[in-house]
């Protein structure tokens, strides 16, 4: 997960395309949602739902609406930015980070 | 290693060759398709991990939704990257 | 030179992380922090406390409701923000790109399916306190099917069809919803977010919090997605 936070972060970082970066960043947030749900994962242990003959122990159901939260925020944002990066190239005529901090002539 | 090992291996390698080849791509089609792949490999690795809500979830955000809101942005903003 | 220098920090970092997260307990043992105190209690309470069996579906509507309602109130916002957006127009600098008409069989096919997905939607909706699922996670798939009905009907017809005044206001119903579920509660039973008795009351309860959180979440991606196109192509 530490490695996948890392290839994340490396495409944010080095990437000059906008939409590149909002992939990166995505990649950043589903590695530390794997690390919380990892922390909640019991050995042999079953999801948690009561009343399904299903037998303990069962995984920390803290963990996973922790995650389902995080994961519709991170949709939320990514659509917002999208928006955001379809109206950076409809006003400037570009996405490329690069091309967009050029002082125009 | 049991077979469980083998799997979460696996599942792990499939991951982070995805977010390489994101990394390396130059074409963003490629890499929004790359993006939901990793997503459904995430997807299975949430069943394993005993967490099927959170699976749904991944499995119609990361891999349905999210990859058709960045084709829509695509078409507007060229596919290749500089 | 520049990614050489983000690969060198990013290297660091991860190590460093590594370090970290190999402090951590390991996972996968049962008699650990994450399942002694909370989640313990969470899950020891049962099916008559929760009125649910779905831990995760009582966790996110009972027991830390306030936190769900931060975060349908974060998909409100977004959803504003992106309508602020579009509706910020300005004279556009290249011409809109041409929409290509979908193949019949992607056509017929979603015709034919648009009934059983939404079926699956509304099932994953209402059975989400005792199935996996519920009202985030049908709520997404309702509005992926918006996605491929705006595919198949055209925009601008889904844009007519879904323009009338209640479906308007279905963008605010899941923020709505968790304001009314707190001051009843705080009303009927005397604290904020409680869920009333007896349990079939509870149970009523939570579908209707789950209804308003799936057709709320439905309704904001249809926004999301709706105002992207229109700000591609217009």
């Amino acid at each position: 997960m530490v490695v996948l936070f890392a290839v994340g972060l490396y495409i944010v970082l080095t990437s000059q395309n906008l939409l590149k970066k909002i992939i990166g960043l995505n990649i950043m947030e589903t590695s530390v949602f794997g690390l919380i749900v990892t922390s909640g994962m019991v050995d042999g242990g079953s999801p948690p739902l009561l009343g399904r003959g299903l037998e303990a122990p069962y995984a920390s159901p803290v963990t996973h609406a922790l995650v389902l939260t995080g994961i519709v925020v991170a949709l939320s944002v990514t659509a917002l930015a999208l928006v955001l990066i379809v109206r950076v190239k409809r006003e400037c005529g570009s996405i490329e980070l690069d091309e967009l901090l050029e002082p125009e002539e | 290693m049991s077979p469980n090992d083998v799997f979460d291996l696996l599942i792990l390698t499939l991951l982070i060759g995805c977010a390489l080849a994101i990394a390396r791509l130059k074409d963003l089609a490629a890499a929004v398709v790359l993006f939901s792949i990793y997503s459904f490999s995430l997807c299975l690795l949430w069943v394993h991990r005993g967490a099927p809500d959170v699976a749904m979830t991944e499995a119609a955000v990361g891999a349905g939704i999210t990859a058709v809101l960045f084709f829509y942005a695509l078409t507007r903003t060229g596919r290749r990257e500089k | 030179m520049r990614s050489a220098l983000a690969l060198v920090l990013v290297v660091v970092l991860a190590a460093l992380m590594m370090a970290g997260v190999s402090q951590l307990p390991p996972p996968g043992e049962a008699d650990q922090a994450v399942h002694r105190h909370v989640a313990a209690n969470y899950l020891a309470d049962g099916v008559e406390e929760g009125g649910t069996g779905n831990r995760v579906t009582a966790v996110l509507l009972d027991y830390r409701a306030l936190d769900t309602y931060g975060e349908v109130v974060v998909i409100f916002a977004a959803l504003i923000a992106v309508l602020l957006v579009r509706s910020a127009g300005g004279p556009r600098t290249q011409p809109p790109p041409r929409r290509v008409p979908v193949s019949p069989v992607v056509d017929q096919v979603i015709r034919l399916m648009t009934p059983f997905i939404a079926l699956f939607a509304l099932f994953m909706i209402i059975e989400g306190h005792v199935l996996p699922g519920g009202g985030f996670q049908g709520g997404v798939v309702l509005g992926a099917l918006m996605i491929l009905l705006s595919l198949a009907l055209g925009p601008d017809r889904l844009r007519g069809a879904l323009h009338t005044g209640a479906l308007f206001w279905l963008r605010a119903v899941a923020p709505l919803a968790f304001t009314v579920s707190a001051l009843a509660g705080l009303g009927l039973v005397g604290w904020w977010f409680a869920l009333p008795e007896p349990g079939w009351m509870r149970e009523f309860a939570l579908v209707l919090l789950e209804l308003a959180i799936g057709f709320g979440g439905a309704a904001a991606l249809t926004g999301f997605f709706l105002s992207l196109e229109e700000d591609i192509h217009r």
